[in-house]
């Protein structure tokens, strides 16, 4: 028997059982478009979570104290005794490594910041005019922190474009916060600069905080030690010096003591990346079980199939068709069910993508290479694999008595 | 052509032997017209499989032009079947997905014939049969008398060597009985070997040879 005719056989088989063959692209486009869906939103997942570590700065080392037990992975639970804070004098001496660009000390806290009679709670940070750079930091208005040596306290700050509105007029417009006087805690700053509109980066929404230099806010705090020192690689390449070099350095100025954790960026984000991936190949999995089921729909109504057309398969041997050639046949339908049902399910994927897309259109949905090919891959196996039975017992069939029941 | 020695088929049911057919001697020489007839449950029907290939005796020999095929494996019978036999059924037995045409074609088909030798054999075909007017149309748009000679035609797309038909006016009314029998006749004026079973003694007298068979045996075998 000829290709052609096979496939055009077949194509008359599917045209003939219509239902049966509608029936049976749904319940394998379901499959597909079930694994394209979610490992699309899977996928859209983690290149959001990697995209969001890329607008914390680029080749990014984080020094914080303290030794983590878990290298690499976030600030781990300190074991044993108290480390040694890291100072600002730390973070200035970490300048000497020549794989680091820049170098910004950070101080967080919460404080109770006022203008005139308005006021609210917001997350101050101390910093120095490296800071800007280092986060990719954009200002709406005015200007950033002052360069100059970081041990002098000038009475100035940065704030949010939230802060900004709540404490100094209405509307996400122009606002009057330059050069005013904010009150936080008992000691007041000038305005300076409003940042642009950024939103949420990570832990902090840069909208709603208040920045001020790294003496003041140690002033305020009343602490000598640093959150964390954030330090700027050259280039990608030298981010492992830079490691190297900050924990060297930290530990000549600590007697000794390896009592810092240094975090690449590479390495949080390789975290991540292993975490979501692992997290979307699960539940592409799982989707791709609904394909099982699908296989097994095609394995019922082929046996039904197989009942349905036994005075034609009866007839089909005595014209001289071979058991092969039966099998063949029910093979070949099967496949032409699973390409139909996999082309309709990739499209109904991409759709649902693109629906969701417009939901949240902050997350890049998109399908990852290998479900594109894996479904349709697994969902033309299933329906070979579910079909072997049905088609051998068409192949067996005993010609005379399938002929003679009408 | 047909030679069949000391062929036996035995059917179980429930513990129970049916002898089918029992020690059958037979030969058929090509170009023959021969009419098995007999009562019902005589074995007929099982003869005619035997002869066709489409089922196995449980014991004898079976030679077809010489050679023995008896313990050929399934897929050398199919091909036997495809080449060199030819089948006519009382429910005709056509797919009826398809039109007449295609039913036709369908051996020629399952043979892997070119599509260029298919239309021209279909082509000759429907115009012997009459059924030019009626080659799209699909079984069910058809009468019974036309569905039986698509069915010749389709038993005949290949050129066989033997036409088997069982009881193939068995499902139709006298005249168009009449109908199918002239065409069955013109077959074996063609040259061709026909092997009948019918219930009717008229059209089984219009036979040559004429077999009589009677609890799976032969019973008797008239020549003309
Ligand atoms: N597949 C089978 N299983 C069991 N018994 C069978 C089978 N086929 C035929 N028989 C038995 O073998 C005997 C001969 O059957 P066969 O069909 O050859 O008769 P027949 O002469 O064609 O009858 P009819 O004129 O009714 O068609 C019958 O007793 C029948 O019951
Ligand atoms: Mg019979």
């Amino acid at each position: 028997m000829r290709a052609a005719d096979l496939v055009a056989f077949s194509w008359n088989v599917l045209r003939g059982y219509g239902a049966r063959t509608l029936l049976i692209l749904l319940a394998m486009g379901i499959g597909v478009a079930a694994v394209v869906a979610v490992s699309a939103i899977g996928e859209g997942a983690r290149l959001y979570v990697v995209n969001q570590f890329g607008a914390l700065g680029t080749n990014l080392v984080i020094v914080l104290p303290g030794r983590s037990e878990t290298a690499g992975a976030m600030p781990g639970v300190l074991v044993g005794k108290t480390p040694r804070d890291i100072t600002l004098d730390d973070a200035l001496a970490l300048k000497r490594s020549h794989a680091i660009r820049r170098i910004a000390p950070l101080i967080v806290g919460a404080g109770d910041v006022h203008s005139g009679t308005r006021h609210r709670e917001t997350p101050v940070l101390g910093s120095t005019a490296e800071f800007k750079d280092i986060r990719g930091m954009e200002l709406a208005q005015g200007r950033f922190l002052p360069e100059g040596d970081p041990r002098h306290s000038t009475p100035v700050c940065v704030i949010g474009t939230t802060v900004a509105a709540e404490l100094f007029g209405a509307g996400a417009g122009e606002t009057r916060a330059l050069g005013e006087w904010l009150r936080v805690g008992d000691r007041r700053f000038r305005v300076i600069g409003v940042l642009a509109k950024q939103g949420e980066s990570l832990g902090f929404n840069t909208d709603e905080i208040v920045i001020v230099p790294v003496a003041a806010a140690q002033a305020l705090f009343n602490t000598s030690a640093l959150f964390r020192i954030l330090a700027e690689a050259k280039s990608r390449d030298q981010i492992p010096a830079a490691k190297s070099d900050i924990e060297e350095i930290m530990r000549e100025r600590h007697e000794g003591e390896r009592d810092v954790t240094v975090i690449t960026q590479d390495a949080v984000l390789a975290t991540f990346d292993r975490i979501l991936t692992a997290l979307t190949l699960a539940v592409g999995g799982i989707a791709a079980i609904s394909l099982a089921v699908a296989g097994i729909l095609v394995m019922n109504v082929m046996l039904i199939s197989v009942t349905q057309r036994r005075a034609e398969i009866g007839l089909l041997k005595a014209l001289g068709a071979t058991g092969g050639m039966i099998r063949l046949a029910f093979f070949t339908e099967a496949v032409m069910l699973a390409l139909g049902g996999a082309a309709l399910g990739l499209a109904a994927g991409k759709l649902g993508e693109v629906l969701i897309g417009q939901v949240y259109p902050a997350i890049p949905f998109s399908a990852p290479l290998w479900a594109l090919a894996a479904a349709p891959a697994v969902a033309i196996a299933t329906s070979i694999l579910f079909s072997v039975a049905p088609a051998r017992q068409a192949a067996r069939l005993d010609p005379v008595r399938a002929l003679s029941k009408r | 052509m047909i030679a069949l020695a000391g062929i036996g088929r035995v059917f179980r049911v429930g513990g129970e032997e049916v002898h089918a057919l029992r020690d059958v001697n037979l030969q058929i020489a090509a170009g023959e017209f021969l009419s098995i007839m007999g009562p019902s449950g005589s074995g007929k029907s099982t003869l005619l499989n035997v002869i066709g290939l489409l089922d196995r005796p449980d014991a004898g020999r079976y030679l077809l032009d010489g050679r023995d095929v008896t313990a050929l494996p399934d897929d050398e019978l199919a091909r036997v079947r495809r080449e060199k036999l030819g089948f006519v059924f009382q429910f005709f037995h056509l797919v009826p997905r398809l039109s007449a045409a295609e039913n036709i074609e369908l051996p020629m088909v399952l043979a892997g014939i070119d599509p260029a030798e298919r239309r021209a054999r279909l082509d000759r075909l429907l115009g012997e049969y009459g059924l030019r007017e009626r080659a799209h149309h699909r079984p069910s748009e058809l009468s019974g008398g036309q569905c039986q000679r698509v069915a010749i035609a389709r038993a005949l797309s290949m050129g066989p060597a033997v036409l088997l038909a069982d009881e193939p006016t068995g499902n139709l009314d006298r005249h168009t009985g009449q109908d199918v029998m002239a065409v069955l006749e013109r077959v074996h004026a063609g040259g061709g070997t026909l092997i009948l079973v019918t219930h009717d003694p008229e059209i089984g007298a219009r036979a040559q040879r004429r077999l009589r068979m009677v609890d799976g045996a032969i019973a008797g075998d008239d020549k003309a």
